[in-house]
């Protein structure tokens, strides 16, 4: 844990003072998780904003410290949820709608992995934003959340609340999803 | 590692690999963004603004619930007071009528004798 239970606690009891230094200590990670999860930078701070609000009127609830962070994981994850749904900006778009210019820019970056100058990162932000966004937004945060954030398993139980065997079909099912889109894109070209 | 190649031959387990490199490098791609400095007062205007509309939730709350109740008592009321009127003569036809019930009964046989007498 990245701050000491007994400041959680402070700030359960009403501290402001203590409620901040918590999310100071937690801000950045929070952000980063949600860039991945969302792919739109300019909602991100928002979005963050939302889930500390969230922590903030849920503290009274928690009792144990080992669920602090699954639990700021899952209010991240079903904050990301709401606003993936509220701004549908999720177009129904497969592989094979990105224009060819955008599928060769990818395949480009993914060639040359020796240039990491910021538009290559950015075309590869752009086509696996362009794969996720294929998928519904379920798939989309659990397959982020493992494969990108690098939660284990054990973590995302938590997270989830669901068991292992569970996680591992849906994630299977998700990936399966995301293959079939990608295979689709292919073959178009 | 090659994405979105244009012959579209690659396995599925090659794409299977593909994919997760993918992922790799996405995070990699991915810019750690910095809270702005307008952060934490932003949080703290959404905590604050959450919190009165929550004040104004309850009281409203509160009004709806004294509304029903004085609404119950009232109607409660109303109609204990119906039932008390009915044993008293309602308007004032009522009370007309039942003063010259007599005088409203049909003729009988004797009061027509009577008559006759007179």
């Amino acid at each position: 844990m990245l701050v000491e239970f007994e400041l959680i606690q402070k700030a359960r009891g009403g501290d402001g003072g203590a409620f901040n230094q918590v999310v100071t200590a937690y801000r950045r990670r929070i952000l980063g998780t949600i860039s991945r999860l969302i792919g739109r930078p300019e909602d991100v701070e928002d979005v963050a904003q939302e889930v500390f609000m969230r922590l903030y009127f849920s503290l009274d609830q928690l009792r144990t410290p080992e669920v602090f962070e699954p639990w700021l994981y899952r209010l991240t994850v079903n904050a990301c949820y709401d606003y993936l749904r509220k701004s549908k900006r999720r177009r129904e778009s497969r592989m094979s709608d990105l224009s060819e210019q955008q599928v060769t820019l990818a395949d480009a970056a993914a060639g040359s992995k020796a240039q990491t100058d910021e538009s290559e990162k950015r075309r590869t932000r752009d086509l696996v934003n362009g794969l996720l966004a294929s998928v519904s937004e379920e798939d989309r945060v659990l397959l982020t959340m493992k494969e990108v954030e690098g939660l284990s398993l054990k973590e995302m139980e938590k997270i989830y609340g669901v068991n292992e065997n569970a996680l591992k079909v849906r994630l299977f099912r998700a990936r399966q999803r995301v293959l079939k889109n990608m295979k689709r894109g292919n073959e178009f070209l | 590692m090659r994405i979105g190649t244009t012959n579209g031959n690659g396995t599925d387990g090659e794409l299977d690999a593909r994919l997760s490199e993918l992922f790799v490098a996405y995070r990699a791609a991915c810019p750690e963004p910095a809270a702005s400095v307008n952060f934490m007062p932003e949080m703290w205007a959404k905590i604050e603004a959450r919190k009165s509309s929550t004040m104004f939730g309850r009281l409203a709350k509160a009004l709806v619930t004294a509304a029903i109740a004085a609404s119950l008592i009232l109607g409660t009321l109303a109609a204990t007071s119906n039932n008390q009127g009915k044993n008293e003569p309602g308007n004032y036809l009522e009370v007309l009528a039942a003063e010259h019930a007599s005088a409203l009964e049909p003729l009988s046989l004797e009061r027509v004798s009577l008559m006759e007498q007179q």
